[in-house]
């Protein structure tokens, strides 16, 4: 019954639905309100290290072990917080990750994606982390803005790696998420 | 003497404040609902939009690659429970057996579509033969269609063959997890902490024990904690007494 009735009110767009979310396809230039995507050069990945501790912003995963409470700040990295208190958290540090979109850690060791490569990184001193190994090209980075659906400036990855997205006026744009 | 003493005392010491460090082998640690790693004895999955990677994590420093199993488009959260991976996706829900835990295999994958007429995307938590999933379907992100979102039980003893045996309207909802017999679910679209009592999973019933939070995103259950991330804040919660739930404390943004 439900499946008919979503079926019946997507009868004209039953294949892109069927397609899911968050694809992005070529089509006839657009000139117009949309997003446009905001690089870092590719050399700027390896700048992975301490920061002071900061703010939450934008934040994806948490992690918790014990009293530490890992949250991702989306695109720049990981902060620390205490919690051995509860009613008074610690903000105790901040791992700068760029381009960073997911975590996990075990052991002494942090994993993340940044941008296309999979980094590792030792964080058995929270003050003093630092990376160990790299795979690049293990990850595959959605090359649209996430929860948006309209016209976008297509992602150049000669540009470097995208960090954000932002409002801009676009033109000549060839690329649009369908959902 | 004195100096190995003297030695002893300053390992105690250091040992004493390195209770900050990240290590602890006795507690893994936990994520929360949603994300696309996940750890399992020596082993890391890493879900790419379209693929689950399988990593050799024994040498922690160095992880290896073992592993690749495509799937259809469309990744975005994965949990491990009872030796089985689960993951959800904007169309699916894929139960991956890994008694080989280098070379996950599929055990199934319901889809959405035929199953319940939604396609959403989100995670999935699991209790014994019990598998409770949140769909979101919001304009402009999961799909521009005027449909509900919701949160779907699936029984899952035969992991090859899951059966949906409820659906729950919900407004927006994103994380879940659960302490005994209570579920919680981040629902931004009510702006609440929602609590639903699943001693029967077939029929759940929601309890009045929701919690007013502004735009809630995921959350973690640890012992009588529990720590819900949102949009404006952070809290973290005494859950000792489900009917009784108690605000401990929170990391501003």
């Amino acid at each position: 019954m439900l499946l008919r009735k979503t079926i019946y009110l997507l009868s004209t767009g039953v294949l892109l639905f069927l397609l899911a979310s968050c694809y992005k396809e070529e089509r006839t230039f657009y000139d117009g309100p949309g997003k446009k995507p905001v690089y870092i050069p590719l050399s700027e990945l390896k700048n992975i290290g301490n920061e002071s501790p900061q703010p939450i912003q934008l934040s994806g995963t948490i992690f918790l072990r014990d009293t530490l409470l890992f949250v991702l700040e989306q695109r720049k990295g990981v902060h620390v917080f205490s919690l051995k208190d509860s009613t008074n958290t610690v903000n105790l540090a901040f791992f700068k990750i760029p381009a960073i979109t997911d975590f996990i850690i075990s052991g002494n060791y942090l994993y993340a994606d940044s941008w296309k490569d999979l980094v590792v990184v030792d964080i058995s001193n929270l003050q003093q982390i630092h990376e160990t190994s790299r795979i690049p090209g293990a990850i595959s980075p959605a090359l649209y803005p996430p929860l948006y659906d309209g016209a976008f400036e297509c992602v150049d990855e000669s540009k470097g790696a995208v960090i954000d997205w932002i409002d801009a006026s676009l033109e000549n744009a060839k690329c649009i998420t369908i959902n | 003497m004195k100096q190995l003493l003297f030695t002893a005392a300053l390992a105690l010491l250091c040992f004493a404040c390195s209770k900050d460090a990240a290590s602890s082998e006795s507690n893994p640690g936990k994520s929360g609902s949603i994300t696309r790693f996940a750890v399992y004895h020596d082993f890391m999955y890493v879900l790419n939009l379209h693929e689950v990677q399988t990593y050799d994590i024994q040498q922690k420093d160095h992880p290896v690659l073992l592993n690749t199993l495509a799937t259809d488009y469309g990744l975005e959260t994965i949990t491990i429970y009872d030796n089985t991976i689960f993951l959800g996706s904007t169309t699916a829900l894929y139960i991956l057996d890994i008694s080989n835990p280098a070379a996950p295999v599929i055990q199934s994958k319901s889809d959405r579509l035929s199953d319940i007429g939604f396609s959403g995307c989100d995670p999935v938590v699991v209790k014994g033969n019990y598998a409770y999933s949140t769909i979101k379907i919001i304009a402009n992100a999961c799909g521009s269609i005027a449909a509900e979102s919701a949160l779907v039980v699936y029984n899952i003893s035969n992991k090859s063959a899951p059966v949906v045996v409820g659906t729950y309207p919900l407004g927006i909802p994103n994380g879940l997890g659960y302490k005994d017999n209570y579920l919680f679910i981040c629902d931004e679209g009510t702006d609440q902490l929602r609590v639903f009592d699943i001693s029967n999973p077939a029929m759940l019933s929601e309890t009045n024990y929701s919690i007013a939070i502004t735009d809630p995103y995921d959350l973690i259950v640890d012992g009588t904690k529990m720590i819900v991330s949102a949009k404006t804040n952070f809290q973290i919660f005494d859950i000792s007494d489900l009917i009784k739930i108690k605000k401990l404390g929170q990391i501003s943004k």
